[in-house]
């Protein structure tokens, strides 16, 4: 890819835009690095004119650089041709000499037609200066001499050199030489380039080079004339202006400092016998050396906070590093527990009563078990996010993040925080929570650092450490329990009235908007739990894997009994802290005495879960059929069914991973009625495409038919349910 | 209790809504479309595209039911216009490919071939007499402008039967009409972005356009004129049919007809007079035919329409989607439409009327030329063909001044020329020996071509010689003739295998060659001189001079002429006759058209009278 910019050249007279020429510059590196600097690094522009025109037409050139000089020369008429071309030379166009950041130096003749860039020279490094010096003798308008500075000290002389032998004509001389830079600016006078490096401010003889001696010889007095130049301890100077030389000899340069302090420098004269580093000293005042030695102390204090600062970010920035790669390492490791993480979150639900609103609280504790701290900087971010989402919230899946900055955190200690999950009634569960750690480089190098590194865009790292779901299990509020022990089933009669207004309003308001029952009874049927999911679990497996689990509180009691087996399934499904997870709200801890558990969902519907042991397999096999628990999930509200068997799935899955694997023998599979479950569910996956095409175009059926038939598939799909062996 | 709370449109419609408002959307901003700069309406057709295809993806992601086909096939041809007037002709076309499986779906069918012709004849026969088929025939529409765009001639004449049923059956407008009929509201009609009559209308005169362009590089310029003559009737936009009589008239001149194809020429100059080419190529004919007066006739005008502010607009641009200019893109079209730039018109223009006698004319059309480097405000860019070296023009310039009687002012001319080279001359130069002009030249290091310098300069001083010859001051011709003399001496030859000489004159010269040019300046300064000695009567040195410039240059006239006279004085009466005898015979071919205008023999000299040289070789007698 190739980057174009434009330069514009205007006419000075007019000011308006005469032509604009496209400069490719060919490799996407220099784009990229142009961009970075931009700051610093723009083409330089100067306009050179031929030697014999009295008065320039024209009389300025804008230059993209607003702060190098604008400026134009009168370069000497045979080096004028040489460079560049006798057609410019012949019409006496004005020639742009460019210094483009990648080190290119480019010419342009204006008023040539056809005239394309073309490149001059090479410098191999951004060109931070062009000018044009008369290096001594000949006339006074005359430039004989072109010099170019690239940031590095790689300085360019271009000049006419003296013919060679053999008849040959003269031709225009490169000449590089290197001075220790880097290079800020720079100018020129009659002999001397001055060029700034930031610290101090240095000349450079440029006539000792010219004195006379030919060819190959010559290029190489130069470079070694551009090795040593005069240090003439100016520091800081950014910009420099043109020089002006008063009829005595003294050169007087104006240059701004870092500081924003203009300078001007009046220069010694010069004298061609005097060894120029001899001249300044003779002029230096005690009050000149102090603040010099000021300026030193000054820099080398400022240097010196700057190293310290730097060690203690490295320090940090070393913490930082280990903590990312442990984290960054556990999470490669997906298998890995999350018990074994050296830092995790778990949490713990928790109803709370506040302004006659109940809340759903979530109490997260971040556990440093590493053998790193956790230093400032380090923020703790908590993104919840439920997995559906309500109609009314324009079907935008909305997440909630909460982030918790802390100061420091050492190896061992926790870190609790806690935050609201839900009001009553308004979020949809599960609810996904994700924790993660982020680290602002801003905190290690401050805003405006950060802000002039584009490369990084947020400035943040961000490492996840694990992911809790909070399901419709946490959130149940399940009805106290020793009523539940001294009474299962008048459990209808503890609803409070209160309770019971509030749950018919609610669940007429559903049924009213056509997303509620499907159509059969009324407010009559309201404490009818209608809808109801089941999940069949075979009790081998479950006395493997919770005996398995239990045996070390229990190790007497070989064998669960199957009622027993029942309460223990459900106080595990409700107890048990499932990825980190906790229900916060037992705090009494009484087991479950009886398998039937009443309890209230988040927004306020009853649910019983039930769990009976139940025989499955066909009844001329009897002998064959296998002994399973079924849990069934009882509910007004589909949403609570829904969510539940959701949950209790989930539960089951984990159960299932832990459980010791053994062959299932296939006879007990073929008595299961596959072929009969296969064959339902193609039926049901008809259904379901029809009525989503019919859907798709809402043509002919009414939206409450269409919801209608969704219930009744999904109701046939919970009802039947394999075995889970 | 069944009222719906929640009012929903059904999918169809929300579409069919999202369709038309971006469709209106982009008529509005086509409307006001002269406010908005170019890069901001690209902007906007960016936009529109992503927004028509995020919309088809939508559309697409239902099976294909006949009922919704109409909405599809307009969502997927507004894709694809946008799509084709930003050159993405893949994308198009892969969009194409899409929906044209699933018409066959539609159809009952499956698709099998994979490749575009058998694909749209499957479709075209499935979908023959269904309702869908004039759905598909708008898809072939735009298939055919991809075709065009992308200069796939050869698949549009394949498909020419089924394109030109296409012409037929659209004018009925059968789209709309069916379109109404089968929802009666206006608020189901999908809209389009551009109407599909105007598309192939446009589609089929550029379509003739690009085939006449095509055949007529291939050399079939019967053929394409019968195809030329038919399009030139269509419906279609005035530059269009311009350019169609125009290539009619470019088939015409390749079949040796050029009187027939000036007329097509007019005739597209009168139908539009932004088309410039035909002015172009009528003056090409009139060289051709030798008739210069109207060829300077037509460099003239073509060289007022060239400065007319209009004339840096591409004719072709259009504001509406799919212009012509996005359609037309063959090469052989494009070298065919090419114009020389104003400058290289006003070059050819000065030299034609320098070279053919309108000499004052010439002169003032050089003087334009060069004033036109010197101001400031002309525009930079590359010139195609290239222009002469300015040195060159300089050196043409200065010689029209010479001829105009303005010996001052070329030598003005000539000083500066002389100027700026002599610094950057060599002292010695060798050539090689050169198979071609155009072989490797001896570049220096700066990018100059040294040889040509020298050469240059020595005709600038040859050009001075000249101008003292013309205001009869001898003596200082005699110093100009010897600086170029000097100077051409300075290069030697190098034959493969041989140390480096002079050149000499028993070696053959190829035309065009800088060892022919240097001999003919060499030829040309000799003989100058020798006439300026004759006129000092330094006999001696002009007989000498004479003899070598006819060694050098065998063919010049003057140095012949005035050879036989110096024979003459000097009392050799039969040596200077047979001399005049001899040039006579020559002095036909010697003005050679390709050697530049400042390397041909001057006519200000002085002269000899030829009747009355026959007469003294009359009084001669026969030996």
């Amino acid at each position: 890819m190739s980057l174009y910019k434009t330069p514009k050249q205007t006419q000075s007279s007019s000011y308006e835009m005469l032509s604009s020429f496209t400069l490719p510059l060919v490799s996407a590196f220099v784009h990229e690095d142009e961009l970075k600097t931009r700051m610093r690094r723009r083409p330089v522009l100067i306009c050179v004119f031929h030697g014999q025109t009295a008065s320039p037409p024209f009389s300025s050139t804008s230059s993209a650089e607003a702060a190098s000089p604008v400026s134009h020369f009168h370069l000497k008429p045979v080096l004028f041709k040489r460079l560049f071309g006798i057609d410019t030379a012949l019409i006496k166009s004005p020639v742009i000499l460019c210094g483009l950041p990648d080190g290119r130096l480019c010419f342009l003749p204006l008023r040539l037609p056809g005239s394309r860039l073309r490149v001059l020279h090479s410098l191999e490094q951004p060109v931070v200066f062009i000018g044009a010096s008369v290096v001594m003798k000949t006339g006074p308008e005359h430039a004989q001499c072109l010099v170019a500075v690239g940031e590095l000290g790689r300085v360019l002389l271009i000049k006419m050199d003296k013919g060679g032998s053999e008849g040959e004509c003269s031709r225009a001389g490169f000449t590089e030489g290197c001075v220790p830079g880097p290079v800020v600016c720079g100018c020129v006078d009659k002999r001397h380039l001055y060029y700034s490096t930031g610290s101090d401010l240095l000349a450079l003889d440029l006539s000792k080079g010219s004195s006379g001696i030919e060819g190959q010889e010559c290029g190489e007095e130069t470079s070694a004339a551009l090795q040593s130049p005069t240090s003439l301890n100016v520091c800081r100077v950014i910009s420099l202006a043109q020089p002006t030389c008063s009829p005595a000899g003294e050169v007087q340069l104006l240059g701004l400092s870092i500081r924003g302090q203009l300078q001007r420098i009046t220069l010694p004269v010069w004298r061609k016998d005097a060894r120029m580093s001899k001249l300044p000293q003779g002029r230096c005042s005690a009050r000149d050396l102090l603040s010099a030695i000021g300026d030193v102390y000054e820099r080398a204090s400022v240097l010196k906070t700057s190293i310290k600062s730097k060690n203690q970010t490295l320090r940090h920035l070393n913490q930082v590093l280990n903590i990312s790669f442990l984290l960054l390492a556990s999470t490669r490791e997906e298998h890995f527990p999350i018990q074994e993480k050296p830092i995790r979150c778990h949490a713990m639900t928790k109803w709370s009563r506040l302004l006659q609103k109940d809340s759903l609280n979530l109490t997260c504790v971040l556990d440093n078990s590493s053998p790193y701290v956790l230093e400032r900087g380090w923020t703790l971010t908590i993104a919840a996010f439920p997995l559906s989402c309500s109609p009314s919230a324009g079907g935008e899946s909305s997440s909630t993040n909460f982030s918790f900055q802390f100061c420091n955190l050492h190896p061992g200690e926790t870190l609790e925080v806690s935050l609201p999950l839900a009001a009553a009634g308004d979020t949809y569960f599960p609810v996904t929570i994700n924790c993660s750690l982020t680290f602002s480089v801003t905190s290690l190098l401050g805003e405006e650092e950060v802000a002039s590194f584009t490369g990084l865009q947020s400035g943040c790292i961000s490492l996840p450490l694990n992911t809790l779901t909070v399901d419709w299990l946490h959130v149940l509020q399940v009805k106290s329990s020793t009523a539940s022990h001294k009474n299962t089933t008048s459990q209808p009669n503890n609803i409070t009235t209160a309770d019971t207004i509030q749950a018919f309003v609610r669940s007429h308001r559903i049924w009213c908007s056509g997303r509620g029952d499907g159509g059969g009874g009324g407010a009559s049927a309201l404490k009818q739990e209608q809808y109801s999911a089941c999940v069949r679990v075979s009790s081998e497996l479950l006395r493997d894997t919770l005996v398995l689990k239990s045996s070390d509180l229990d190790p007497q009691e070989p064998m669960l009994a199957p009622h027993n087996l029942c309460i223990s399934l459900l106080d595990w499904m409700l107890s048990d802290s499932l990825g980190g997870v906790k229900m916060g709200h037992r705090g009494d801890e009484i087991a479950l005495s009886s398998p039937v558990v009443h309890a209230q969902g988040p927004n306020g519907d009853t649910v019983k879960l039930t769990a009976k042991e139940v025989n499955i397999g066909e009844e001329s096999m009897a002998k064959e059929s296998l002994s399973a628990i079924e849990v069934r999930v009882e509910s007004s509200s589909v949403a609570a069914v829904c969510g539940l068997h959701h949950a209790v799935l989930h539960r089951v899955q984990t159960l299932l991973q832990r459980a010791p694997k053994r062959p299932a023998s296939t006879k007990t599979v073929q008595s299961l009625g596959l072929r009969q479950a296969l064959q339902r569910a193609e039926c049901l996956l008809q259904q379901i495409q029809q009525s989503r095409i019919s859907a798709a175009f809402g043509v002919g059926e009414s939206t409450r038919q269409m919801t209608h038939s969704f219930l009744s598939v999904y109701r046939e799909l919970r009802e039947n349910p394999l075995l889970i062996i | 209790m069944s009222n719906k709370i929640y009012h929903t449109l059904s999918l169809f419609d929300k579409w069919v809504q999202e369709n038309n408002n971006l469709v209106n959307k982009w008529k509005q901003q086509e409307g006001g479309g002269d406010t908005l700069s170019r890069d901001q309406s690209q902007t906007h057709l960016k936009w529109c595209t992503s927004e028509f295809e995020t919309l088809l993806r939508k559309i697409q992601g239902v099976p294909p039911l006949a009922d919704h086909t109409q909405l599809e096939v307009s969502v997927v041809y507004n894709a694809c216009v946008c799509f084709t007037a930003q050159s993405q002709f893949t994308e198009a076309e892969l969009l194409l490919k899409q929906a044209t499986e699933r018409a066959l779906q539609m159809a009952g069918n499956f698709p099998v071939a994979s490749d575009p012709p058998v694909l749209w004849r499957t479709v075209l026969k499935s979908v023959e007499n269904t309702a869908l088929n004039s759905c598909v025939l708008y898809l072939l529409c735009l298939q055919w402008a991809i075709w065009l765009a992308t200069c796939q001639l050869k698949m549009i004449e394949e498909f020419q039967e089924e394109l030109t049923s296409l012409v037929e059956t659209l004018p009925d407008g059968v789209w709309d009409d069916r379109r109404s009929k089968a929802r009666g509201k206006s608020f189901d009609i999908s809209l389009l972005v551009m109407e599909p009559r105007r598309l192939v209308e446009l589609l089929q005169i550029c379509t003739s356009i690009a085939q006449g362009a095509e055949r007529l590089s291939e050399g079939h310029s019967s053929e394409a004129l019968s195809g030329l003559q038919i399009a030139s009737s269509l419906p279609a936009p005035r530059i269009l049919v311009a350019y169609t009589h125009f290539l009619s008239g470019s088939c015409l001149a390749h079949m040796s007809r050029p009187q027939m194809a000036l007329q097509c020429y007019r005739k597209a100059l009168e139908t539009d007079f932004r088309c410039v080419c035909a002015l172009y190529q009528s003056m090409l004919i009139y060289r051709q035919l030798g008739n210069t007066q109207a060829e300077i006739q037509a460099l003239h005008l073509l060289h007022s329409t060239r400065m007319l502010p209009s004339a840096t607009e591409p004719a072709l641009a259009c504001t509406h989607l799919l212009s012509p200019s996005s359609l037309l893109r063959s090469q052989s079209l494009s070298s065919l439409l090419s114009v020389p730039s104003a400058l290289s018109v006003l070059h050819n223009l000065a030299l034609k009327c320098v070279l053919h006698g309108r000499v004052s004319e010439g002169v003032e059309h050089y003087l334009d030329l060069l004033a036109a480097f010197h101001s400031e405000d002309h525009q930079v860019h590359a010139e195609v063909p290239p222009l002469p070296r300015l040195t060159e023009l300089y050196l043409e310039a200065g010689t029209a001044l010479l001829m105009a009687q303005r010996p001052a002012d070329c030598m003005a001319l000539c000083d500066e020329v002389i100027s700026t080279t002599l610094e950057l001359l060599p002292e010695k130069l060798i050539l090689e020996e050169l198979e071609q002009r155009n072989e490797i030249r001896d570049v220096s290091v700066e990018g100059e071509d040294r040889v040509a310098m020298l050469l240059w300069t020595g005709a600038a001083y040859l050009l001075q010689g000249h101008c003292q010859t013309h205001l009869k001051d001898w003596k200082q011709a005699v110093i100009h003739y010897t600086r170029c003399i000097n100077l051409l001496m300075k290069v030697w030859f190098k034959k493969r295998g041989f140390q480096p000489q002079i050149p000499s004159a028993d070696m053959i010269v190829k035309e065009g060659t800088y060892l022919s040019v240097l001999q003919k300046l060499k030829g040309l300064s000799l003989a100058g001189r020798g006439i300026s000695f004759t006129q000092t009567d330094q006999l001696k040195e002009a007989l000498r001079d004479l003899q070598l410039s006819l060694q050098a240059f065998p063919e010049c006239v003057g140095a012949g002429l005035w050879c036989g006279e110096v024979l003459w004085r000097l009392g050799r009466r039969r040596m200077a006759a047979a001399h005049w005898e001899k040039t006579w015979t020559f002095s036909a071919q010697s003005s050679l058209e390709s050697l530049p205008v400042y390397l041909q023999e001057p006519q200000s000299g002085p002269s000899l009278d030829s009747t009355e040289l026959r007469h003294r070789i009359q009084e001669l007698g026969p030996i």
